[in-house]
């Protein structure tokens, strides 16, 4: 058992660039603790999606390392070095991403038991009848068998967000799930995201959405050109945030400065 | 001149039994030149350049050479180079399967190319292993948005087939050709044989564009 | 395997000869698809079914049947049924002429109404009649996105040539045929007959391929 203030995540001054030229992260330090929800904003370009796809193990690192749970995760000594990276700790970690990625050939309830079934051996009656349950859970119960080409975009999204909980993951991953939306689909999905707040599962969180971002936050960071300005509860940063930077992208988003 | 197309009712029989080795030519071709063309459509995304550079080599030349010139060389330079005789039956399935290969490669390699990393990012944020992702994920779509263009394929090996009369094989245009020699009623015979060509591919053709829909809109995301 | 290569014993001139009457086929059946397969495919677009039907009919006709059943059919069948007796060249040119017209329809046709509705839209809210929307927003368009096509069914056109030898035209194939047998050299002959189709076919094929994803480019 770790203890409560020991970190889930650690992020040692990770360092990241596309090409020789363009720096996405220049020395980002993070501590996560178990049942935090940390909700990353700042403006496009910044690092943000680019943070949390590191995180899950999708793009190589220049340098720096994470630890998750204590134990090392990713980890790269300089850009021209094999990112090291896990791949048991990977497992813990779920994503979601803004354009939701369903297998269009599976219906929906094979997507779900795909990765239970193939990773863990999990028997497929067993894992049919968890996805039954959560699809319930997420008003879902009458689309088991239908395919993605067939839901709207929120039920895709929520049936996304169903399949990456299949795999009980200990952090959760949330990359702009609902940038890709119609205004009036928004709601039901960050509706799923807060039942799983009542629970405390750890999440990452990446989205536009101050509402929501006040909403499930225990903790905001403010990300802008490749390191973390500011960082704190949600009162604080996007209330009256301490830094200039910070105070203006605010300001911007809500429209109070022209 | 006068039409006369009941000398055709002399020839029923032999006409289906050239229809039949045109439809098994085809059907054996389909089956092995689609296996290869999928194993070279992989060669093809290989990461080791000599394979990459074979599987080129192999797809351009054989797309960019005529395919009568391709099976007279099997027919006739082939069996001097191996040594040993081949029949028109093997022959002609070498030499087919061979330019369905070509052709079908591609085929895969586009569908492969349109599974996108989108995709493979949600296999490895789900950690599925790599031989879940190739058979469960990747795979299962490439096939499905080849199938229309392998149908296409498929009608133009069948339409390909008529070249080996042109090495003595008996298949559906050699018949009416010999036919049309004894009888010396081209106008009837070489006429009836284009359409049982046509009553074959037509409505072939009509499925490509069915399936087509079909599959994209399920695929729809 | 014990035979002994002997690329010399293959004379060239035979084969360029042969290579000249492929390319002469090759270019008079482009000119007639390019520029007759426009009008084609108006008319298998067009509204009245009884203008729309026999030019459907034609093209299905030839892209539904084997090559060498057309030409073999062309060459028996035109001069009993209608009593004309041309060049066998000419009877080549004409035999391969047609299919690609009908091929080249197709392609026009396709590309015409894959110009995105949109343009049409904006061709509307801008005032222009329907003669200015086809001549400045459809057709342009339209052409552009042919030419790829185009050009790869005239290098297609270019391989089945060497059908027409079948029925003792002189071309490329032809020549290689005959000097096979002479020569009793098939392996080296046929090899080189197939080099030069390739040689003349690749880097068309590549030109297609840069096209294709110069046009990808710009419409993305």
């Amino acid at each position: 058992m770790t203890s409560a203030s020991a970190p889930l995540v650690s992020i040692r001054s990770l360092h990241k660039s596309y090409g020789p030229h363009i720096q996405v992260l220049k020395g980002l330090d993070i501590e996560m603790k178990p049942g935090e929800r940390v909700v990353v904003i700042g403006p496009s370009g910044g690092g943000k999606s680019t943070l949390l796809r590191v995180m899950m193990g999708l793009e190589k690192i220049d340098s720096g390392s994470i630890t998750f749970g204590g134990k090392p995760y990713i980890s790269s000594a300089n850009a021209d070095a094999k990112t090291a990276i896990n791949t048991d700790v990977r497992r813990s970690i779920g994503m979601v991403f803004q354009h939701y990625t369903l297998f269009p050939h599976l219906s929906v309830i094979q997507n779900l038991v795909l990765a239970p079934c193939k990773v863990r051996g999990e028997k497929k009656a067993s894992a049919t009848q968890r996805a039954q349950a959560l699809l319930e859970r997420f008003g879902l119960g009458g689309k088991a068998n239908a395919f993605p080409a067939q839901l709207s975009g929120g039920q895709k999204q929520r049936v996304a967000i169903a399949r990456a909980l299949m795999l009980d993951p200990k952090l959760m991953l949330f990359d702009e799930v609902t940038s890709a939306l119609d205004p009036e689909l928004v709601a039901e999905v960050e509706q799923v995201i807060l039942q799983l707040a009542e629970q405390n599962l750890p999440m990452m969180i990446v989205t536009h959405d101050m509402w929501f971002a006040k909403n499930i936050a225990s903790r905001v960071i403010f990300c802008a050109g490749g390191v973390v300005v500011e960082d704190g509860p949600p009162e604080q940063v996007l209330g009256s945030p301490r830094e200039e930077r910070t105070r203006d992208f605010i300001d911007r988003v809500f429209h109070i400065k022209q | 001149m006068s039409l006369d197309f009941s000398v055709l009712l002399r020839f029923q029989e032999a006409l289906a039994l050239g229809l039949w080795t045109t439809v098994k030519l085809t059907l054996i071709c389909i089956v092995l030149g689609c296996s290869l063309g999928f194993l070279v459509g992989l060669s093809r995304t290989s990461p080791s350049a000599i394979v990459r550079g074979i599987a080129s080599i192999y797809v351009e030349f054989f797309r960019g050479t005529p395919v009568l010139i391709q099976l007279f060389w099997i027919f006739f330079c082939l069996p001097l180079v191996l040594g040993v005789e081949l029949s028109n039956l093997a022959s002609g399935v070498i030499a087919l399967t061979l330019y369905m290969g070509a052709i079908t490669s591609e085929t895969f390699r586009a569908s492969l190319k349109s599974v996108g990393r989108e995709q493979m990012d949600a296999c490895i944020a789900l950690g599925l292993p790599r031989r879940v992702q190739v058979t469960n994920v990747i795979l299962p779509q490439a096939v499905l948005r080849a199938a229309p263009t392998l149908l296409s394929n498929c009608i133009s090996l069948f339409k390909e087939s008529a070249l080996v009369s042109a090495v003595g094989m008996a298949d559906l245009m050699f018949v009416g050709q010999n036919i049309s020699n004894n009888t010396a009623r081209p106008v009837e015979v070489l006429t009836i044989v284009a359409l049982i060509y046509f009553a074959i591919a037509f409505p072939l053709t009509r499925a490509v564009t069915l399936v087509e829909g079909r599959i994209l809109k399920k695929l729809a995301i | 395997m014990n035979y002994t290569f002997d690329f010399n014993a293959v004379s060239l001139g035979p084969l360029l000869d042969g290579l000249i009457v492929t390319l002469k086929l090759t270019v008079a059946a482009n000119i007639i698809g390019v520029v007759l397969g426009f009008p084609l495919a108006l008319l298998i677009m067009s509204r009245v079914s009884a203008i729309r039907m026999p030019a459907m009919l034609f093209v299905e006709f030839f892209r539904c049947t084997p090559a060498i059943v057309q030409i073999v059919w062309f060459f028996y069948c035109v001069p009993m049924l209608f009593n004309v007796f041309l060049g066998s060249t000419t009877m080549g040119i004409l035999a391969l002429g047609l299919n690609l017209m009908a091929f080249n329809a197709e392609a026009y046709r396709a590309s015409i109404q894959a110009v995105p509705r949109e343009q049409v839209d904006a061709g509307i809210a801008l005032g222009l009649n329907p003669l200015q929307r086809v001549l400045y927003i459809v057709l342009p368009n339209a052409l552009r996105a042919s030419v790829p096509v185009l050009l790869t069914n005239g290098i297609v056109i270019f391989q089945q040539s060497a059908l027409v030898a079948i029925v003792a035209v002189q071309d490329l194939m032809y020549q290689a045929k005959t000097l096979a047998t002479e020569t009793y050299r098939p392996i080296e002959t046929f090899t080189i007959a197939a080099l030069i189709y390739f040689a003349v076919s690749f880097p068309v094929t590549q030109i297609v391929g840069h096209l294709e994803r110069r046009r990808q480019v710009m419409t993305s």
